[in-house]
């Protein structure tokens, strides 16, 4: 209350009139309205531990078999996972109708793949739209980029805003094993149990894919391989819903593999498809049904293990904390960064030996996993090591390994079209690769969801020069040896029983010349 | 023996060709090329059978078949022929027939190839390199084709046809779409046909040489192939001419020093080498044994087989049945319009509109109530004048017709052709498209209308209205379809009119699903849905579908329709294709199920009836027409012009210009001058030039342009006395004087050579990318270390001239900002350095970058700017090491700017061997250069505290871009800004928003009170992931201007630009929500699209207008609460002193003073405690107070610096005492 001194004036009750008078007058000039609204981007992400038992969540995005043996190790230790399908042509319409324009493909097909089900659910099997909203969630990998793959939860969350389903929830794992939401009682836990369950699925992934890819060209009997592996692809999701050992599974789908009978002397170009993960990693219409379309056309596939993206990771944290190393530091600076190393180098050690122990019980023998030391220095005179997003200096690092240590006869690089990574920097960049490796043969492609032709014929233009390189190999390893083909038969035919179905080990890029190599014993 | 006889068939995407070769000598016995107009399994059927009928002797068995080409998939396994991929075919025929080839051009028909022969120096081995066109680079046959019936030129005129390099305009090759855009800017310009196609060959050929080579050299002999390179005599000549000058560019000299003629060759039959390299690959390639099945199951395939094969991926046709489409005639069909008709010699009074568009014209007559008379169409003839004049005649007619006399009141232009006839016929208004598509909409569909969708011939624009205003609009960028053309385009291919196209497409029953988006993509489409046998009537309905999807999903990008409202407006002459019409109404009442969904009745003509009716508002208003008649305008006698003489001159673009000069009957001139790209070019002579020039300086005195102000100042030298001195300085200095002078001492001894040394080193930074936000850091680093300031070089701004000099080097094909800085590096090798010689061009990859915005999870840049030096590095080392053999270091490390010790030791590892630096001296020029950062964005962020100052004293709109730092170059904005700074608005960079907490803790306060964000730069209330630096300033600029009344935004993002896509629905929602106006140009490029841009800048200063009302309003408003507020204070205050003091006397002054005194402190307090929502918005109004408050600030933090700097001086001079002392000591 104001004093008043002078003249007993009520300023209060003068005011309080005046404000009365001011808001109604404001609204009779239309003022109030005035007042700007803001956008505040509802972004929700509780899931607690009590919904876990009713809450399915939804996932998706890398392999067929690792999706399946994912959801099989998750309701081992006790989540409702279920995987999307492989995101079709259908998918990344969906979501180029709720996506921003200008994205690359890969975030079409995998936000499209989400709405599109969720639409399923409301349209087809009739559940509202919040009874989805409460009972899916919907779980993603993060990355702090730089490429935009870190931003598809934004785009996962555009999307489901537009299509109608605002309040889903996406929750984020980081890549690098963080953990995004607050709160104890959390309904996903990204615990170590869970990271665990995570990275055996995708090594089991890798291992039976590798052993797919390696021997399905070579078959006598062609579906005999698929055939088999699905089998084998159910003993090991039967141990992981049980969340038991799953060697005895592989030692099973090892001798299950053994007796398909192959014939590796067949000549077959060894394609190496590199390129942005998620383009190289799917298996449908996001790439045209790459790796399939290759094999269909007389090729052995050199597929890219997710495990290597792992590999990539760790070294990444290697690397970046040994430049801070060599800066002057305080003593408890430089500690920490030692400690980072040496947990690091623990990762890496134990990524590889679980890898090679699941390797060694299916039988995919010599199999080794990338040398990312070796990748970087190989790479970095054409890529610096720092530049990260998408593959970073591994694309241009692997091309340069595949001509330097003979591995394959042709490298598909599969990119989505404008991918920022792959297409804007590593292929300019495998222009003076090619151009220093003249003997490379380099091929990288666009997908976009349309043009397939285009890229089949592109595809088939390479293969030629592929095939002719697989011959070469041949003909080189039958002149060293001083065979010839009736040698080569006439040994084949003796052949120790036992060594028949066994991949050969790598001496060239030609499975049919290591095969040669190895049946006379070279 | 009977001989084995090859077939070698090349199905491509326009035409079918079939060779027969004799496999035992490989001679053709046979061959023929034919058009297949589509209907490629037909084609090959006929050719294949007249084969039989010409060669009875052949039997089926001895036959092999290979077939190559687009087409040739669905038909392999039905020929029973083995597929050859064509560009293995041509190279092996070119092999086979012309061993001293090394490069091959073919055009086709859908695409492009260059093959390259190279000989492998270490094994021999010839090898083949070959490349293909990637989708977007489809200025191919297909585009020639289509540019050649807009031209309208004969088939026996193209032949004749010389190429002519004087008379080159812009045409931008990069993609059909953006091809034919500028070739009918150029049309309507009045740009000669020649003239024309001469720019879209040079424009087709740089493109293939500068994308498709992938940075190789075409070495000689050069093969050109393919349809437009066999038949276009005047591509061939492009061909000779441009090919050798790269050889002259790139230092290569062929071996035989032969004419261009022998060069570059295009041989006889180039035609069948496809088919005939199917034959010499198959003959090859023994492996695979195919049996040729003959024709039977072609001709079978052809009557059944192909629907077969459709299978479910078809989606349903337009209609489910006849009923459905009785019911939606009934309700769309369009009434036939009838022209009024008139009594004899009645003297008709009414107002023409013209509405010029990009394939047609079209003119109306209203009459002085608005009502429509009579309406006119025509197809484009090239000249925007020619069109005009018959379009008035035929009006005239229409009164002639009927004997009656025709008094024309007033006349209005919109469309392309506005600007040339708002010249030469003085019309009352030139109106932009889409306000004229407003007007006409309110019109003839009421106010009400909520959105309006209008679909062009080449152009997609939708207004979205409030209270019969435009409130927003969307318009298709270059890189969408869907549009009129498209259709026409089909209907063509398919030899059916245009007006029967819904006929045909209702027939369908079931259709393919297009992919939407550009045109080139969605007729590659159609090649491959054609291949897989659907017929025209399911293509075309196909298409239709298609249409709505471009228009609310490419475009609009809105996916909750029903946001929009429910009174949608199609107009447009697309709308005459009810197919199309029936497309659009089914997709919006999909999505708004209580839509109302009108055709305007005149939809063709709705631009022209618009202009006429804003022709009757103008002349109305004015009380009288300016317009020079009708038969004055049909009488207009025009010439145009484009040579030498009419270049522009005045800048080193050197534009090519088109006069059109126009002379009425009475004798009076006009010139309308086009092509040109800057504003330099509407004048002639130089006085005019130096009065355009004292304009524009008094334009950007007045509104400056703070893009272009940054844009320039982060490369200048800073002056010294302007650098400020941080903290980091004093504490550096302090804490190591002992150090630096115990380290200066060794130094001390070679200093003379190092001085030497460094003083002569002269270092080249391309000015492009996160150069632009750190330019300021690197020289500052480098004088520091003791560079010369000139001999710090940069590159010159992006200009067309730089791009084409050094745009040829690059293997891919990113966003522009990333492709053109090969072209910076380029111009650093070959321009700056062949001026004085440079020691080292620095492009490091700048990984991070640091940022003003907090809670951040990382603040990395994009990778492709990232990774782009190591591009550039990779295309000038292919070929050869262009560095070494000018003896310069090219240095692209990587450098990391968020972390400053980490850039430390970068830079030491950089530049320490080549200057010899100590660790300290790279230390202190580290710290130099952080505080010329500082000091740019503190004179940036002064700069940009005065203009928004300005705009809110003065109640104005400023314009703030959003881009990323190197959309301040104006060779990537393309100058938009400046179009709206001569419009009187000025423009504020993302840098120059002062980010001073105080200032904007007005604007922010809110959110940080609801616990929505942290701090003031927070932006994890719209955007958690916000790691992409550059994106996410863009997104808290968003913010702010969201924030700011007087702040309108336009929005600027490059052509794949992948960290800015993930942001377009968060501005859209931040601008939409907050309703802050707000344009966004997406998809920027190489070219400039003029004509896009123009009618962009028209709308949005309309819509900015609009604004700028309702600010006044709001502002009138205000002042006038403030004033009733005031009188009702005083009303109230006597009530209440006559209440408690009746005798107190209101005369007495001095007592009243006291009161208001008393008054004022009880106010001042109240308003302390109390902040109602009311009072807030009255602050932000009052905004005066708070900017004199931040001034306050940003003054006090001024003076902290000038007593930083003072000690700073202070230590400065400390060393220097010991220095010398210490000298002097040695001395001694």
């Amino acid at each position: 209350m104001m004093e008043n001194n002078v003249f007993q004036v009520d300023f209060d009750a003068v005011e309080k009139e005046v404000r009365f008078y001011q808001k109604e007058q404001a609204e009779l000039l239309n003022i109030e309205s005035a007042v700007q609204q803001q956008w505040v981007d509802k972004n929700p992400t509780s899931f607690h531990r009590n919904e876990r038992a009713t809450t399915t969540v939804l996932f998706g995005g890398l392999t067929l078999m690792q999706d399946a043996f994912i959801q099989a190790a998750c309701t081992g230790i006790g989540y409702r996972f279920q995987a999307l399908d492989c995101p079709d042509n259908d998918a990344m319409q969906v979501g180029k109708e709720f996506g921003n324009r200008g994205q690359c493909n890969p975030t079409y097909f995998t936000v499209g793949n989400l709405v599109k089900y969720l639409i399923y659910l409301r349209d087809v099997e009739g559940l509202g739209t919040k009874e989805i909203i409460d009972s899916y969630i919907f779980t993603t990998a993060g990355a702090c980029g730089p490429c935009r793959f870190g931003l598809y939860v934004t785009e996962y969350r555009k999307a489901l805003r537009d299509a109608g389903f605002e309040g889903f929830r996406v929750l984020l794992f980081e890549s690098a094993g963080g953990v995004r939401q607050g709160g104890e009682e959390l309904g996903l836990d990204f615990s170590p149990k869970f990271f665990k369950a995570m990275f055996k699925a995708i090594i089991l992934g890798d291992v039976i894919n590798l052993l797919a890819y390696r021997i399905r060209p070579y078959e006598k009997t062609e579906g005999e391989v698929n055939k088999i592996l699905e089998s084998c692809q159910q003993l090991i999701i039967d141990r992981l819903e049980k969340n038991k050992n799953v060697i005895p599974a592989l030692r099973e789908t090892k001798r299950k593999l053994s007796v398909i009978e192959l014939d590796c002397l067949r000549v077959k170009p060894k394609v190496s498809v590199i390129g942005e993960f998620w383009a190289m990693t799917t298996e449908g219409d996001g790439n045209y049904h790459l790796q399939k379309f290759l094999e269909k056309e007389g090729a052995e596939v050199d597929i890219q293990p997710v495990t290597n993206w792992t590999l990539y990771m760790i070294w990444a944290a290697q690397y970046d904390a040994r430049q801070q190393l060599k800066l002057k530091l305080s003593w408890k600076q430089k500690t920490g960064l030692s400690k980072k190393l040496i947990l690091l180098k623990l990762a890496d050690v134990v990524m590889k030996a679980w890898f090679n122990r699941y390797a060694k019980a299916a039988g995919l023998n010599d199999y080794h996993l990338a040398d990312m030391e070796l990748l970087a220095k190989d790479s970095h005179a054409y890529y610096a090591n720092e530049l990260r997003g998408g593959e970073g200096h591994m694309e241009v690092g692997k091309l340069i390994q595949a001509v330097k240590y003979q591995k394959s006869h042709l490298v598909v690089s599969v990119k989505p079209f404008g991918c920022m990574p792959s297409s804007g920097v590593s292929d300019g960049v495998q222009s003076l690769v090619t151009g220093q490796y003249p003997e490379a043969n380099f091929l990288a492609i666009e997908t976009s969801g349309d043009g397939a032709v285009n890229v089949y014929s592109r595809l088939q233009m390479a293969l030629f020069k592929a095939r002719k390189k697989a011959q070469q190999d041949m003909d080189n390893v039958m002149a060293e040896i001083k065979i010839n083909a009736d040698d080569i038969q006439r040994k084949a035919n003796k052949q120790n029983p036992k060594t028949v179905n066994i991949y050969p080990s790598h001496r060239c890029a030609s499975t049919a010349a290591n095969r040669v190599y190895q049946l006379f014993d070279r | 023996m009977s001989r084995s006889i090859c077939i070698g068939i090349d199905v491509g995407s326009t035409t079918a060709k079939c060779v027969v070769v004799d496999a035992g000598n490989m001679e053709i016995i046979w061959s023929k090329y034919e058009r297949h107009e589509t209907r490629q399994a037909e084609k090959v059927l006929e050719l294949l059978t007249q084969i039989h009928t010409d060669l009875p002797h052949l039997s089926s068995s001895d036959i092999k078949a290979f077939i190559t080409g687009s087409g040739a998939g669905p038909l392999k396994d039905i020929i029973g022929a083995r597929f050859v991929q064509e560009v293995n075919a041509v190279a092996l025929a070119v092999e086979k027939l012309h061993p001293d080839v090394n490069s091959v051009v073919e055009l086709g028909g859908q695409d492009a190839k260059i093959i390259l022969f190279k000989d492998n120096p270490e094994t021999g081995e010839r090898q083949i390199i070959t490349s293909m066109n990637d989708k977007c680079a489809s200025g191919t046959g297909a585009t020639i084709d289509k540019c050649v019936l807009k031209v309208g030129l004969e088939r026996e005129a193209l032949s004749g046809l010389q190429f002519n390099d004087k008379k080159i305009h812009h045409v931008a090759a990069k993609c059909g779409v953006f091809a034919e855009t500028d070739i009918v800017n150029l049309i309507k310009s009045g740009v000669p046909a020649a003239e024309v196609l001469c720019s879209l060959a040079d424009a087709i050929v740089m493109q293939n040489l500068s994308v498709l080579t992938r940075g190789n050299t075409l070495t000689a002999k050069v093969l050109l192939l393919g349809g437009p390179n066999t038949y276009l005599p005047f591509l061939q000549q492009c061909w000779k001419q441009r090919i050798p000058q790269t050889w002259q560019e790139r230092g290569y000299e062929p071996e035989n020093s032969e004419s261009s003629d022998e060069l570059i060759l295009v041989p006889d039959n180039a035609e069948y080498y496809a088919a005939f390299g199917a034959v010499v690959f198959g003959m090859a390639e023994q492996s695979e044994e195919i049996k040729y099945h003959g024709v039977s199951l072609l001709a079978d395939f052809i009557l059944h087989g192909r629907k077969e094969k459709l299978g479910d991926s078809a989606d349903k046709g337009l209609l489910s049945g006849q009923s459905e489409l009785n019911t939606f005639r009934q309700q769309y069909q369009i009434p036939v319009f009838q022209p009024a008709h008139f009594e004899k010699e009645t003297v008709i009074k009414g107002y023409i509109g013209l509405d010029g568009g990009s394939t047609s014209s079209k003119a109306v007559l209203i009459d002085e109530q608005g009502e429509l008379l009579c309406k006119q169409y025509q197809l484009s003839k090239g000249n925007p004048i020619q069109d005009a004049k018959e379009l008035l005649q035929k009006i005239k007619v229409y009164a002639q017709e009927q004997q009656c006399e025709l008094e024309v009141l007033g006349f209005g232009a919109t469309g392309y052709a506005a600007d040339v006839l708002e010249k030469s016929t003085r019309c009352d208004v030139n109106v932009v498209e889409t306000v004229a598509h407003m007007m006409s909409a309110k019109e003839s569909c009421g106010e009400d209308i909520d959105v309006i969708c209008d679909i062009g011939g080449q152009d997609i624009k939708v207004l979205f209205l409030q209270h019969g205003q435009i409130k927003n609009f969307r318009l298709s960028n270059q890189c969408s379809a869907g549009n009129g053309m498209l259709l026409q385009a089909m209907a063509d291919q398919f030899g059916v009119k245009v007006e029967q196209f819904s006929d045909v497409a209702f027939n369908a029953e079931l259709s393919p699903k297009f992919s939407y988006g550009c045109a080139v993509f969605l007729d590659t489409d159609r090649v491959n849905f054609q291949k897989e046998g659907f017929s025209k009537e399911e293509l075309f309905a196909g298409l239709a579908k298609v249409l709505p999807k471009n228009v609310w999903q490419y475009v609009v990008q809105i996916p909750r329709m029903s946001e929009l409202g429910t009174k949608f407006v199609l107009q447009g002459g697309t709308q005459y294709n009810q197919a199309a019409v029936k497309a659009q109404v089914d997709y919006i009442k999909e999505r708004v199920p209580d839509a109302e969904v009108v055709v305007h009745p005149y939809c063709g003509e709705a631009g022209a009836f618009g202009a006429a009716l804003e022709a009757k508002r103008a002349v109305n208003r004015r009380g009288y027409s300016t317009f020079i008649g009708l038969d004055e305008t049909i009488g207009l006698k025009y010439t145009s012009r484009t040579d030498e003489e009419t270049r522009c001159t005045f800048c080193e673009n050197n534009c090519s210009r088109t006069f059109i000069d126009t002379e009425t009957p009475d004798g009076e001139m006009s010139r309308y001058i086009a092509g040109f790209s800057c504003e330099k070019g509407t004048v002639e002579s130089k006085e005019a030039v130096v009065k355009l020039n004292k304009e524009r300086r008094k334009l950007k005195a007045d509104y400056p342009n703070l893009v272009d102000y940054e844009a320039n100042m982060v490369f200048r030298r800073l002056p010294k006395d302007k650098v400020i001195k941080t903290a980091e300085v004093d504490n550096a200095l302090s804490s190591k004087i002992l150090s630096l002078l115990s380290l200066r001492k060794k130094q001390l001894a070679d200093r003379g050579a190092l001085e030497a040394l460094r003083n002569a080193f002269r270092v080249g930074i391309p000015r492009v990318l996160n150069n632009y936000s750190n330019a300021p850091f690197m020289r500052a680093y480098l004088e520091a270390v003791g560079l010369k300031s000139n001999n710090i070089v940069f590159s010159d701004q992006t200009s067309e001239e730089l791009w084409n000099e050094g745009g040829k080097y690059g293997a891919i094909d990113p966003c522009y900002p990333a492709k053109v800085s090969l072209a910076h590096v380029h111009h650093l090798l070959y321009k700056k350095n062949n001026r004085k010689s440079l020691n080292a061009i620095w492009f490091p990859c700048i990984t991070k970058i640091q940022s003003f915005t907090s809670q951040m999870s990382a603040s990395t840049t994009c990778p492709v700017v990232a990774g782009t030096p190591k591009v550039a590095g990779a295309a000038f080392t292919k070929e050869k090491n262009h560095f070494e053999e000018h003896g310069i270091d090219y240095l692209d490390a990587a450098i990391d700017f968020t972390d400053k010790k980490l850039l430390e030791q970068q830079l030491f590892e950089i530049w320490s061997p080549l200057l010899q630096l100590t660790a300290d001296e790279n230390h202190q020029a580290c710290v130099r250069g952080w505080q010329a950062m500082h000091t740019v964005d503190i004179e940036l962020q002064r700069r940009g505290l005065e203009v928004l100052t300005e705009a809110e004293k003065n109640n104005t709109i400023a314009l703030l871009m959003l881009g990323r730092p190197y959309h301040n170059d104006p060779g990537l904005n393309h100058e938009i800004l400046e179009e709206f700074q001569s419009l009187g608005y000025p423009v504020l960079s993302i840098r120059s928003i002062p980010k001073d907490t105080g200032y904007l803790k007005r604007f922010f306060h809110d959110d940080i009170e609801k616990g929505l964000i942290k701090d003031v730069f927070d932006i994890t209330d719209v955007w958690p992931e916000n790691y992409s630096v550059n994106s996410v300033q863009k997104v808290w600029a968003a913010k702010f201007a969201a924030r700011h009344p007087n702040v309108a935004v336009l929005d600027l993002s490059s052509f794949k630009c992948g960290h800015d896509a993930p942001s377009y629905g968060i501005v859209d929602q931040i601008m939409s929500v907050s309703k802050t106006p707000y344009m966004a140009m997406h998809d920027i490029d190489a070219n400039k699209p003029g004509g896009s841009i123009k009618i962009r800048v028209k709308t949005y200063a309309y819509a900015l207008e609009r604004y700028q009302e309702k600010l006044n309003d709001r502002s009138a408003s205000i002042n006038e609460l403030e004033k009733r507020v005031k009188q009702k204070r005083l009303d109230l205050l006597q009530q209440h002193i006559k209440q408690f003091n009746s005798d107190l006397f209101i005369e007495d002054s001095e007592k009243w003073n006291k009161i208001g005194q008393q008054y004022q402190q009880y106010l001042k307090e109240s308003s302390d405690k109390q902040d109602s929502g009311f009072e807030k918005v009255v602050a932000i109004e009052n905004a005066g107070v708070n900017v004199q408050f931040s001034g306050d600030l940003l003054r006090q933090r001024d003076d902290k610096q000038r007593l930083r700097a003072k000690r700073y001086r202070e230590i400065s001079e400390q060393v220097a005492l010991e220095e010398e002392k210490m000298m002097g000591g040695e001395n001694k």
